[in-house]
């Protein structure tokens, strides 16, 4: 019981520690590449053929405020679950007898739970470095700036109203990473129902570079042009072409609290163990960060599980989430997959897990990943864990080539 | 930044860490009651809480031996190098077989063990407790109460595992107006040959909790047997019921036992001798009755069996 008590006195000390870290005075890295070129847009050197001060409105702000949101919206922490106990208790002999069953999915749910009284704690970190946005190249994403008066028409009888027509385009490189430290502890109320926290403290770099360039509505560098002097350029008096933003944020990201409650167990026949299941994300993460989403999530999880010949258990989750903040954002999740015993103490599991947004705006509106990972049992109540993420589809929201994890787990 | 749940966050963060370091036991508090587990298992964790429920001494301290004998054996011989405590419970099998080896002069109690007597020698006058085992009258009596043409039980049994209970099983038996049918086996593997020559010679089986007949092959034997010869088996779980057998009969919870067992240690406590007390069988049980088994069988079972039933089977 001392034990177990030292593992509540140690997570609370880190929720702690997690919490003065999130207070670290922080700047407004979310809106690092809206406000590459500035709110205003980029301004160019004012022209004697155009003596009006000219701007260049970028028509990708929209689409920067997409990235910026799918930015927020990606940021997370991998799904976690509860784990398996040392023993069961065979009735008919009157003996523990040590589980031989598989150690449990890694990013998923089965419907068995932890055990009462039981305290599982794990510590995850978790790598994600992304790399496509829908389907494009975080190093190689192009934003198209336009004249704010463009909409009064190109008219090609005279050059100074054609050059209403040029564009700015910038090229724009992205360096965006996160780092996942995550405390993960459940605890067994009763043998058929678990509650649980995930505490993550999340290090996140958003880097962007812009390079930007003039260009006549088909294409040729420079722009429009009088005689050889071109009506727009870059100059002293200007935005320079050459920008850049972002950095780094440490800091408590959003806090998730979990249930679990197994109502059916060991049935005769086909009938998979079943267990529901309700998380709540709450909003402890400071968006304008880039730590957390800003709003209060809820999801119910329908889990069915069972396992076969005591090594095998397929699963299949399915549920809703629901963004309190932005419905639109609320999300169909379900996985299927399964954990199978290797070994006595390696277990192997694979998922494939998904997230469809009925409602969303068309960006990242359906994500498939593919998890890949073991548990290892070393000694008695220690497992380590290590898995991969892979996206079955790049073409869909904000995406990493892969997403590794790593962790290891206690059972008090 | 929302402002509330980081202030409610800091608030319960602060309250549960209070409340989890206020709980660590102080330095210097004299033992009363120590409890050792034979593992962590929830039927362990209820005994605990059963215990914990009637006993009138505290549980001072509580140790995990994770099924590792030497941890257990380590955990009494700092036990016996320090103060002694008054009374040490023994939860499960292995906790028992480790305090009847190291400990003679403290009284023990055990709880949540099958078949007590097979771990505890004749020299051991420092221990009683509640056992799992079910009360053989009312297994006898219930195989007697399915049907009026229940004479003749067969019980198949490793002498040197249930031959007491057997010894007991028969008189008991007598009593209430059936005969045993026993057979003996050294293995598991002549369990079948001692069905086998069953045949005709028995009106129900008892599966006992004998783990030389309880190996899968040999209990699955006994399934098999009873559908051939349409005759009801009384089996040890629910689980045995699901798979087949007509009637399961357990102890009801492992709560139950704890109280039980913490009946006995206020017992000895109040200055009792454990050598006096004799060990306690569940005085709570749980019958799991399979109406498909009896309709194969071809078997009426009386309504006030299905009544009594925990579960039943359709």
């Amino acid at each position: 019981m001392t034990l177990r008590l030292r593992a509540v006195a140690a997570i609370l000390l880190i929720l702690w520690g997690g919490w003065f870290t999130g207070l670290a005075d922080g700047g407004d890295l979310k809106d690092t590449i809206k406000n590459l070129y500035g709110p205003q847009g980029i301004r160019v050197e004012p022209s004697p053929f155009f003596p009006v001060e000219t701007r260049f409105q970028a028509s990708s702000l929209q689409g920067l405020d997409q990235l910026n949101n799918q930015l927020t919206s990606a940021i997370g922490v991998p799904s976690f679950n509860s784990s398996v106990a040392g023993f069961t208790f065979d009735i008919e002999r009157g003996i523990p007898e040590r589980t031989t069953e598989s150690l449990g999915p890694l990013l998923t749910e089965r419907a068995t739970t932890l055990g009462a009284r039981k305290l599982d704690v794990t510590f995850t970190y978790t790598r994600v470095n992304f790399t496509k946005l829908q389907g494009k190249d975080l190093n190689d994403l192009e934003l198209v700036f336009r004249r704010n008066d463009v909409n009064e028409g190109c008219d090609p009888s005279s050059r100074l109203l054609l050059a209403r027509c040029d564009i700015i385009k910038a090229n724009l490189k992205v360096d965006l990473t996160e780092d996942i430290f995550a405390l993960i502890a459940t605890y067994g109320l009763t043998s058929e129902w678990d509650v649980g926290f995930v505490v993550p403290v999340t290090h996140i770099r958003l880097i962007a570079k812009a390079h930007a360039g003039i260009f006549d509505q088909f294409g040729n560098p420079g722009g429009t042009k009088i005689g050889d002097l071109p009506i727009h350029r870059f100059g002293p008096n200007s935005t320079q072409p050459d920008a850049s933003g972002g950095g780094d944020e440490t800091g408590l990201g959003d806090i998730i609290l979990r249930t679990k409650y197994n109502f059916l167990r060991n049935y005769d026949g086909l009938i998979p163990d079943l267990a529901f299941l309700v998380e709540m994300k709450l909003p402890t993460g400071d968006e304008q960060r880039l730590l957390g989403t800003g709003g209060t999530n809820l999801t119910g999880l329908l889990v069915a599980s069972k396992t076969y010949g005591r090594w095998f258990t397929p699963h299949i989750n399915l549920g809703y989430e629901i963004d309190t903040k932005d419905t639109q954002q609320n999300t169909i999740r379900y996985a299927l997959g399964f954990d199978a015993r290797l070994l006595s103490e390696l277990t192997f599991g694979a998922d494939v897990i998904g997230r469809h947004k009925p409602d969303g705006s068309g960006t990242g509106d359906h994500i498939v990943d593919l998890s890949l990972g073991v548990k290892w049992n070393p000694i008695q109540s220690l497992i380590l864990r290590a898995n991969v993420q892979i996206p079955l589809d790049k073409n869909s929201g904000l995406r990493a080539d892969f997403i590794p994890t790593v962790g290891i787990e206690y059972i008090f | 930044m929302p402002i509330l749940p980081t202030r409610m966050i800091r608030f319960v963060s602060a309250v549960l860490l209070l409340a989890a370091v206020a709980s660590f036991p102080l330095p210097g508090e004299a033992a009363k009651i120590v409890a050792l587990k034979s593992a962590d298992v929830d039927v362990y964790n209820e005994v605990l809480e059963g215990f914990k429920s009637i006993s009138r001494r505290p549980i001072i301290s509580e140790y995990d031996m994770e099924g590792d004998f030497q941890k257990g054996q380590k955990f009494l011989a700092r036990l016996k190098s320090g103060p002694k405590p008054d009374l040490i419970l023994a939860i499960g099998i292995w906790a028992l077989q480790v305090v009847v080896e190291e400990i003679r002069d403290i009284p023990v109690v055990f709880a949540m063990v099958l078949n007590p007597t097979t771990v505890i020698g004749q020299e051991a006058h420092n221990i009683t407790g509640a056992s799992m085992n079910v009360p053989i009258e009312q297994q006898i009596a219930l195989l007697k109460g399915v049907s009026p043409q229940v004479k003749r039980i067969g019980v198949i049994y490793d002498p040197s595992k249930t031959g007491f209970l057997v010894r007991q099983a028969e008189r008991i038996a007598r009593d209430q107006g059936v005969r045993l049918v026993t057979k003996a086996i050294a293995s598991s593997k002549d369990s079948f040959a001692a069905l086998d020559a069953m045949q005709g010679e028995i009106d129900a089986l008892w599966i006992l909790p004998d783990l030389t007949v309880l190996a899968p092959e040999s209990v699955q034997y006994m399934l098999l047997f009873s559908f051939r010869n349409k005759i009801p088996v009384l089996g040890l779980s629910e689980n045995q019921a699901r798979m087949g057998a007509l009637l399961g009969l357990s102890f009801e919870s492992g709560r139950d036992i704890g109280s039980q067992a913490g009946e006995l240690a206020n017992e000895i406590l109040a200055g009792r001798s454990a050598e006096e007390i004799p060990f306690t069988t569940a005085r709570k049980v749980r019958l799991t009755v399979n109406l498909k088994t009896a309709s194969k069988l071809g078997l009426q079972i009386p309504k006030e069996i299905i009544d009594q039933a925990d579960v039943v089977i359709r």
